[in-house]
């Protein structure tokens, strides 16, 4: 019982952590029909921009504000790379489909590769704040404390996210256009400038998820970009694409079926969610959940 | 004037001149050439294979296919782990020639099943999906495919002769070529650019658009997954690289730099990728930025979409169009 409540506090950060990523791609895909290969580059970035202030601050600066200002960073850093992607690269082949893919894979590589460049292909250690080390033991239940935090941090994204979306008029603006963005532009508003807030923040979500995500595993190495990505895409299809509280929910039920798998049969651990996946598409397109517009 | 050309405009051309000429100095390569550039040619042969195959379905019948690494893979690992585990032997070959086309016909069945029923976005999300089971399944069977170290195998006479294994591959290209060609040029391949261009009006039409869209699948599938035996062939060598999204990424940039929709273009396209590739390999001993060719590789990915979205065949055609401008209008002054 002890190891299954740890197991479920394991799944349900995980949860967390895919869900910072997989919401903004869910709103993107939604919203722009835009298949963002490159979502993962910016988690990448997120992750090595908080590396890079937090290892070089850490010393000199009380330890929780130097772990705030790189988280700032981070969130900053994917702002900007989101800017950057859909002004000059995206908004070039809206409504294509196919360059759409092509020039996010290009995105993909060469910022990868620019990683590397900056950086070096090695893995770096990346230490918890000293406020979140620690970890309980309650009558064998173990509680990482930085975990509980991950779940924090998602519930409260989750929130803030769902109350933008539903309750302000930018939120009502982009569920109109997940549901017909060529209808909202007739109206007289300027759909492609909430395109560009839209990738920004979702971005700047993503590079968010990679810093909070470098600390659990304690490095950070080119290559977690592709795999964060893979799994987020896997929730954007459980939980219907464009749909905020979808993806929520599919992030949760895949961090903690992940955690269950892993722990009881871990050949399956990566071949479990994708054949989900695919199931879902097979048999429920419009999302585990019955919740998301159809496309 | 009197001569060949003009009573035959559509047996000589220049474009027929050059793929003649293309085709010559394919044959005389080998007598004049190292092992490293013969291997080098084969193996462009055969992505050219796999681009125009991979083209069939992004270029005219318009279906993203995100696992298309599930055919060439596919073709690889029947080839290798049967050279390995079972026998070397021509017999063996042609076991593994018809495995893999049974496999590649039972991967088209479905996801022609499921492309005619969701759209365009999830169908390339579903193969995305099929094909890294495929690969995580592979990866996983380490007692038989030896994971991500891979397989290496021996392969019977002739095919252990590089020169041979040139040969074979051109005519292999050659045969594909043909194949696809008459494919796209038949009825079925007009109602695939129909389906391409408007699926309802073609359905409006009374053409069985599902029905042309599974027969697109399986032909490229098919073709694909051959490809991927004779790769087999060429590398003596499979991993699970063959079923990563990159062999994927790699088809679809082949085709798109020949032109998405040009059937020969893919050839093209292959061979100055793959050349670009080795090009920026070689200068890695130049210069320590070169150590990181893959950003000018993904760059490639980014330049080719933004500034010449047709691709060499487009581009040519778009200079072709304005040549025929200029001499008509010269015509029309004088």
């Amino acid at each position: 019982m002890a190891d299954l409540i740890t197991l479920l506090i394991t799944g349900i950060s995980e949860g967390a952590h895919i869900f910072l990523m997989a919401s903004s791609l869910s709103v993107i895909l939604g919203l722009m029909k835009v298949v963002n290969f490159a979502h993962g580059t910016l988690f990448l970035w997120g992750a090595y921009a908080f590396q890079m202030i937090f290892n070089g601050i850490s010393g000199q600066v009380n330890n929780t504000l130097a772990w705030l200002i790189s988280l700032l960073g981070a969130i900053v850093a994917g702002f900007i790379l989101g800017i950057i992607f859909e002004k000059v690269f995206i908004a070039r082949v809206y409504g294509n489909i196919g360059a759409q893919i092509l020039i996010t894979i290009g995105l993909q590589i060469v910022f990868t590769e620019l990683v590397r460049v900056f950086w070096g292909a090695r893995v770096i250690a990346v230490a918890r704040p000293e406020f979140l080390q620690g970890v309980s033991n309650f009558s064998g239940v173990i509680i990482v404390h930085y975990r509980i935090f991950l779940i924090a941090v998602g519930i409260l994204v989750a929130i803030a996210g769902h109350f933008i979306l539903t309750g302000t008029r930018a939120g009502m603006i982009i569920r109109a256009g997940v549901q017909n963005s060529e209808m909202v532009g007739a109206l007289g508003i300027n759909i492609n400038r909430y395109f560009t807030l839209v990738f920004a923040v979702g971005a700047a979500l993503a590079g968010l998820g990679g810093a909070l995500f470098a600390p659990i595993g304690g490095t950070v190495s080119p290559e977690i970009g592709n795999s964060s990505q893979l799994l987020a895409f896997i929730v954007v299809i459980i939980g219907g694409m464009g749909n905020f509280m979808g993806s929520a929910l599919g992030s949760l039920f895949l961090g903690v079926m992940m955690a269950l798998i892993g722990w009881t049969i871990p050949d399956l651990a990566l071949i479990a969610p994708v054949t989900l996946m695919a199931l879902v598409l097979i048999f429920r397109p419009q999302g585990l959940f019955g919740l998301a517009v159809k496309h | 004037m009197g001569n060949i050309t003009s009573r035959f405009p559509n047996l000589i051309t220049i474009p027929k001149l050059l793929w003649l000429l293309a085709g010559i100095v394919i044959l005389i390569i080998p007598p004049i050439s190292t092992t490293a550039t013969i291997t080098m040619v084969s193996r462009i042969m055969i992505f050219a294979v796999y681009a125009m195959a991979y083209d069939i379905l992004r270029g005219y019948i318009g279906i993203i296919h995100l696992g298309f690494a599930l055919f060439i893979g596919g073709g690889t690992y029947f080839v290798a782990i049967l050279f390995a585990n079972v026998g070397i032997s021509i017999p063996i070959l042609l076991l593994a020639i018809v495995g893999t086309t049974i496999y590649s016909i039972i991967w088209a069945l479905i996801v022609g099943k499921i492309a005619a029923k969701s759209g365009l976005l999830a169908t390339a999300m579903i193969t995305m999906a099929f094909a890294e089971i495929m690969r995580n399944m592979m990866e996983r069977w380490r007692t038989v495919t030896n994971g991500l170290d891979g397989l290496t195998f021996r392969v019977p006479a002739p095919f252990d002769n590089r020169t041979f294994m040139y040969y074979a591959c051109f005519v292999f290209l050659l045969l594909m070529a043909f194949a696809l060609y008459k494919f796209t040029t038949s009825p079925t391949g007009r109602v695939w650019q129909a389906v391409r261009e408007n699926e309802q009006r073609a359905v409006f039409l009374g053409y069985d658009t599902n029905r042309a869209r599974t027969i697109a699948l399986l032909v490229s599938g098919v073709v694909a997954g051959l490809a991927g035996v004779m790769f087999a062939l060429l590398n003596r060598f499979a991993n699970t690289d063959v079923l990563a999204m990159q062999m994927t990424y790699n088809a679809m940039l082949y085709s798109l730099v020949g032109g998405s929709g040009s059937l020969f273009g893919s050839i093209i396209g292959s061979a100055v990728v793959v050349l670009f590739q080795n090009f920026l390999l070689d200068l890695r001993g130049v210069h320590f930025i070169f150590e990181r060719w893959l950003i000018f590789f993904g760059s490639l990915y980014i330049l080719v979409v933004i500034f010449m979205p047709k691709g060499i065949m487009g581009f040519v055609e778009t200079i072709r169009e304005r040549w025929k401008h200029k001499k008509g209008g010269k015509i029309y002054e004088s």
